[in-house]
Formats: structure tokens, C-alpha cells, sequence
């Protein structure tokens, strides 16, 4: 992608590997239609096959964002399709499963925007993390379940098998225009 | 009439046996095309089309999901429903297997996974190819009766007749089930 001069909401770059592990999480639950439809839908067709490109080099943020506002708009009212694409966005990202500090630092570090995640608090029974101006769900009307769905995996892997994990957080109002700014408490469970 | 304009966002599956024309119907209401050459869909075809209902000033945005018709995806096809409002029943009217199988599959499929009230339209495509007919028009209305479907129509993605007609009386038949048309 040529380099771009960006501004505001749209200034920021993206790194290939949150790409192509979206894309992959794309396939998984909406097969290679679905993929297309949302590039289609973002006139970005022209990634579809991004699957090879380098994972050190990035792809800009306002590209990225045509992309989830794509997503958003085609998968209106299906928050448990985002919700499994968020699952399978943090497994092909960290295959291998990672610390979740880990997780959330890298996570910053790979989508250079205007949006933070951080740890509030941690320990042996919960984990409380504040999302700040999350551009998954920027859009109002548009609920949260991608980045939900990807921190709740990403939780899950780091427990033992016998582990499950619950979350909650404060009645989402989405049609208030800073919705995209949230509390959330993960608590780990017995199966 | 107030001048106000109202919005509406829709979200629809188009449902059928694999190739029985599902995908060129959609291409010939957005695009007016068809291709010859059979691709089947994989996964979800999802497409979208702002349209505007004169008769109550009213914006609506058209999600259609154009489901595969194979039978792997099975096991994900519950989720693909969630939030949808109305389906076109599609089957190929010189194919008699895949007019069977909207009752036995595809509708049960619909009431099954679409929790609120939706509406339905049966579509008997390929009328075009005339002499290859083995579903009757009158066997496809009194199917439809059957079933309760709002509507039948019979479609020719190929020539695009009636293509435009079976999407737009979806929506407003869903307009009308939720008490926003008469």
C-alpha cells in the first residue's frame, strides 16, 4: 500500500498480521463468499489474497477501518457471528497462546491508532480490563462482541482445561456515541 | 405525510438447494446480470442495497444473505439467522427434488433459527427453461398456501424477470408485518 498522510479518526497503520489473522478468522465462520463480500463491501477486493503478504509490514489504518465498517454494516444484528470471529481473531493471532499481558501489550503495539487496552486489574479469579475507544465497534449501533469475543479467547487459552471464563460489564447502551469505551471483568469458572 | 424519513435495516437469507439459482437472482436485482457459468456459493454471500419505499417515505437497508446451499455448512447455519426478518424459498422449477426439500429443509431451517416473527416468500426460478419444467404454477401457489408463505413468484434469474419484484414485495411484506404499511 502507498504511504498516506492521515488524519484524526483514520490516522494510524495496522500490522499485517492482524490482517491476515482477520481474514483467516473471516474464512473460518463465513467461508471465502463471506470474506469477499466484506471486502467487496469496503472496495478493498483487491486484498483478498493478502493471505502472503510480509507480517512485519503494515497496512493503513483508514484501509483497515473501511474493512470493520464493512464488517459492521453486513453483519448487522449478528453479534454471535462477531463474537466467534473475535474468538477466532485471537487464536490465529497468537496461535500458540500467549501471557494475556502479553496479549494486550502486543495488541497495542500491532494497531497503531487512537484506541488503548489495558489491564486494570489482576488477579487469581478475575481480571478487569478497560477498553478505550475501541474501533471494532466505533460505529454507533454497533455492540462490542469482536473485541469480547477476541479477549475472552485470549483469557480462556491461558487457563487449565478444566477452566471457563465469564465476563461482565455495565448494560451496553449503543446508541450512545462513546459505547466504544468500556470496563469489563472476565472471571474464571469451574466447567 | 409526515416529511420525516424513516429508516429501516433489513436483514434477509435467500434459501435453497444448491443451484438452484440463489445467487443469480441477487446478481440480477443489484446488478441486472447473469453468468452462465455455475459458481457455487461458499459460506455466505452477504450484499447490501439501500432502497426507498415511496409509499411511506422510508429508507430501508437490504442485507441479504445468500446461504450456500451445500450441506457442510450445517453446523454454522444456526448463527447466519441470527437478526434475519424475512427469506425467499427459492427452487428450480425443472428440478422436483429441490422443490421438496423447501418444506423438509429449508423452512424448517428458517423457523427453527429465525426466533421472531419473519415472513416468507416461495420463488420457483428457471422458468425460462420451459420445456424442462416439472413443477407446475399451480402446484407452486397452492405449496405456498400450505405453507403460509406471503407470496408466490416466478422468477427467470436468467432473463431477470420478476427478479426486482420478489426482493422489493419481501420487503414490503416485512413493512407490513410490523405494522409499518398497510
Amino acid at each position: 500500500m502507498p504511504e498516506r498522510e492521515m488524519i484524526g479518526d483514520y490516522k494510524g497503520e495496522v500490522k499485517n498480521k492482524i490482517v491476515t489473522a482477520l481474514f483467516q478468522a473471516y474464512l473460518d465462520i463465513l467461508d471465502y463468499d463471506g470474506l469477499k463480500s466484506i471486502l467487496k463491501e469496503a472496495e478493498l477486493l483487491e486484498l483478498k489474497n493478502y493471505k502472503g503478504a510480509d507480517p512485519d509490514e503494515t497496512l493503513d489504518f483508514f484501509s483497515f477501518k473501511k474493512i470493520i465498517t464493512a464488517q459492521n454494516c453486513l453483519l448487522y444484528n449478528c453479534s454471535d457471528l462477531l463474537f466467534a470471529i473475535g474468538k477466532k481473531f485471537s487464536f490465529y493471532l497468537f496461535p500458540f497462546g500467549k501471557k494475556f499481558e502479553d496479549v494486550i501489550e502486543e495488541i497495542n503495539v500491532l494497531i497503531k491508532t487512537d484506541w488503548n487496552i489495558q489491564i486494570l486489574e489482576k488477579t487469581k479469579k478475575y481480571i478487569t480490563v478497560r477498553v478505550e475507544k475501541c474501533f471494532f465497534c466505533s460505529e454507533i449501533g454497533i455492540s462490542c462482541d469482536l473485541i469480547m469475543g477476541f479477549l475472552l479467547h485470549s483469557i480462556e487459552k491461558t487457563l487449565p482445561p478444566d477452566k471457563r471464563v465469564d465476563y461482565h460489564r455495565t448494560k451496553e447502551d449503543i446508541k450512545d456515541p462513546n459505547h466504544n469505551t468500556f470496563v469489563v471483568k472476565f472471571k474464571s469458572k469451574k466447567k | 405525510m409526515s416529511d420525516e424519513v424513516k429508516e429501516f435495516v433489513f436483514k434477509i437469507v435467500v434459501l435453497g438447494d444448491a443451484a438452484v439459482g440463489k445467487t443469480s437472482l441477487i446478481n440480477q436485482y443489484i446488478e441486472r446480470s447473469f453468468e452462465e457459468d455455475y459458481k457455487p456459493t461458499l459460506g455466505a454471500n452477504i450484499i447490501r442495497k439501500d432502497v426507498f419505499v415511496e409509499e411511506i417515505n422510508a429508507s430501508v437497508r437490504l442485507i441479504m444473505w445468500d446461504l450456500a446451499g451445500q450441506e457442510k455448512y450445517n453446523v454454522i447455519r444456526s448463527m447466519y439467522f441470527q437478526g434475519c426478518v424475512g427469506a425467499l424459498l427459492v427452487y428450480d422449477v425443472t428440478r422436483h427434488n429441490t422443490f421438496e426439500t423447501i418444506n423438509s429443509k429449508w423452512l424448517k431451517d428458517f423457523k427453527k433459527y429465525v426466533k421472531k416473527e419473519g415472513t416468507y416468500i416461495l420463488i420457483g426460478n428457471k422458468i425460462d427453461l420451459t420445456d424442462q419444467r416439472m413443477v407446475s404454477a399451480e402446484d407452486g401457489i397452492n405449496f405456498a398456501k400450505k405453507i403460509n408463505a406471503s407470496d408466490y413468484i416466478e422468477t427467470s434469474a436468467k432473463s431477470g424477470e420478476n427478479a426486482e419484484k420478489a426482493f422489493e414485495n419481501l420487503v414490503h411484506q416485512i413493512l407490513k408485518l410490523h405494522g409499518n404499511i398497510k
